[in-house]
């Protein structure tokens, strides 16, 4: 099909070719800029979810809630010490208690967080694997005997009904894409078929003569294809331009899950060829359409 | 002797109307010169359309070049349509085309080499007074030169048939009996040649041709030239 592409000079003047004087490049750039959007949201909440969970699933928190402040630090510095030696957990990083109070201050006030009211102990742990129910379970029993009052939160439990609504929009992105696919395809139809239409003409004469259904086939390929890459020029250029604007904001967003909602490297490559597919796709469709059209004539 | 074509029985019809043909029946023998006359609304153009295969009769049979031409898969059409050559009433030249690339579409569709077309297309604009306006777009040319354009579009691949409606019809006497003379010099190579027309003067320019006439859809044979084989052709000086 390709090679259809490449038609002689004379051939080319039998369907003369608009460029960007059509409406159909423009048409296919604005479908394609909306395509490579919300291809590159669904990429990049993929990459987010894919990233962020797993780094999530690793991490849990232990809560130490005593409020005897001098048994509560005895029993973070037991439970500290007593999970690095742990050969399932990669790291416990007991959390300050200032930080702590930092965090609850916009909860709980300046003034009742300066009292010496009791907060409770915290250590970040990160597992070396994804641990199940169990483990975390069989974590707490065993840390019980040193904090009887200790509480350990996985992080992914807590985030699951996140990644749900993320694994939501993934599927919702999937859908609006094909959706625009298809649109763009009925677009081509529509070209085609007009263009058909205003060259019957020429097509008659050119099988009166003797011309093949796949011959005047490929005079619309070549054209739709003209059409197709320049606006997927247009088009990718366009959404990469918005793409790149948004990424360097996206990065400098807090927390840091949304700042991993960014393109990777694949992602971009996976854009790049979109556009190289939609032209394959008119080129089909073109065909197609032609070749559909042509057979009603003897 | 074989036939180029062969009507048995045919007729045909447009939707649910009225047959425009009935029962023809005749045979075109290779190297025949045949005239078709009739009155307008006789059926000729409708005669050279199931000749130039862009119709199939409602009933009948038609063997063309041997073959079937009925039961003809869609897909084998092409072959048998490069073998006839077809000079339409209205001219039908591709508007955005300039004269030359008329003139060379049906190699070009043929898959002819450019290197091997330049050749020939030259030669058949200079036979047809063309060459000044071999980039001339068919608006820019008169209804004669379109005419000229046209003739020299369907005779440039030698066809082994040739189906001309009205192709004088435009021309002053002189270009009339220059492109008669082309019809005929193609004929002598073995073109079967058939030329639907009015003009009843052109019949008498061509010495040993042959005339088939239609009256409303009906066709009668006032010179038996459907019945006998044909005559070697003369061209009157």
């Amino acid at each position: 099909m390709l090679l259809d592409f490449a038609l002689p000079a004379h051939d080319r003047k039998l369907i003369p070719e608009g460029r960007l004087s059509g409406p159909m490049p423009w048409v296919i750039a604005i479908m394609l800029f909306l395509t490579l959007l919300i291809a590159a949201m669904g990429l990049s909440l993929a990459y987010a979810i894919r990233n962020g969970g797993d780094d999530l699933a690793l991490q849990a928190t232990a809560q130490i809630i005593e409020p005897d402040p001098i048994e509560r630090a005895t029993q973070k510095v037991a439970v500290s010490r007593i999970l690095r030696e742990l050969p399932e957990i990669a790291a416990a990083n007991s959390v300050p208690d200032v930080e702590v109070r930092n965090l609850l201050k916009p909860w709980l006030g300046n003034d009742v967080i300066d009292a010496d009211i009791p907060v409770p102990a915290l250590i970040d742990i990160r597992f070396k694997s994804v641990p199940d129910g169990a483990a975390v379970r069989a974590l707490k029993r065993r840390l019980e005997t040193i904090a009887p009052k200790i509480r350990i939160d996985s992080h992914s439990s807590w985030m699951a009904p996140f990644f749900d609504l993320m694994s939501s929009l993934i599927l919702l992105t999937l859908a609006i894409f094909l959706l625009l696919l298809i649109a763009t395809s009925a677009v081509v139809i529509l070209a085609v078929r007009s263009t058909l239409n205003t060259h019957r003409g020429t097509i008659e004469i050119m099988h009166m003569m003797g011309g093949t259904d796949l011959q005047a086939a490929r005079l619309f390929q070549r054209r739709v294809a003209l059409d197709a890459l320049l606006g997927g020029v247009v088009g990718f250029g366009a959404a990469a331009t918005v793409i790149l604007t948004l990424g360097g904001r996206i990065a400098a967003v807090e927390p840091a899950l949304l700042a991993e909602a960014s393109l990777p490297w694949y992602g971009w490559l996976i854009l790049a060829i979109i556009p190289l597919a939609v032209m394959g796709l008119a080129m089909l469709m073109a065909r197609w359409t032609v070749v559909s059209a042509l057979k009603k004539m003897l | 002797m074989q036939s180029v074509v062969e009507f048995d029985n045919v007729g045909l019809r447009y939707g649910t109307g009225a047959e425009t043909l009935t029962d023809l029946s005749f045979t075109l023998y290779p190297g025949s010169f045949y005239f078709l006359t009739g009155a307008s609304g006789a059926g000729k153009t409708s005669l050279l359309k199931l000749l130039y295969l862009a119709h199939r009769p409602s009933r009948g049979a038609i063997r063309m070049f041997g073959h079937d031409a009925i039961t003809l898969p869609r897909d084998r059409l092409p072959g048998f349509r490069r073998r006839i050559g077809v000079v339409f009433q209205d001219f039908r030249l591709v508007p955005h085309l300039s004269t030359f690339d008329n003139i060379a579409l049906p190699l070009r569709i043929a898959g002819i080499q450019e290197k091997d077309l330049k050749s020939p297309v030259t030669e058949m604009l200079d036979w047809i007074g063309l060459t000044e306006r071999a980039d001339a777009r068919p608006a820019t040319l008169s209804g004669g030169e379109q005419q000229r354009v046209a003739i020299a579009r369907a005779v440039i691949g030698r066809p082994e048939m040739l189906v001309a409606d009205e192709p004088t019809g435009n021309v002053d006497p002189e270009m009339a009996r220059r492109l008669l003379q082309l019809f005929a010099a193609l004929n002598k190579l073995g073109t079967t040649v058939v030329v639907a027309t009015h003009d009843i003067h052109l019949l008498q320019e061509i010495d040993g041709a042959q005339m088939m006439r239609l009256d409303k859809g009906r066709l009668s044979d006032p010179t038996g030239s459907l019945r006998h084989p044909p005559r070697p052709l003369v061209l009157k000086n």
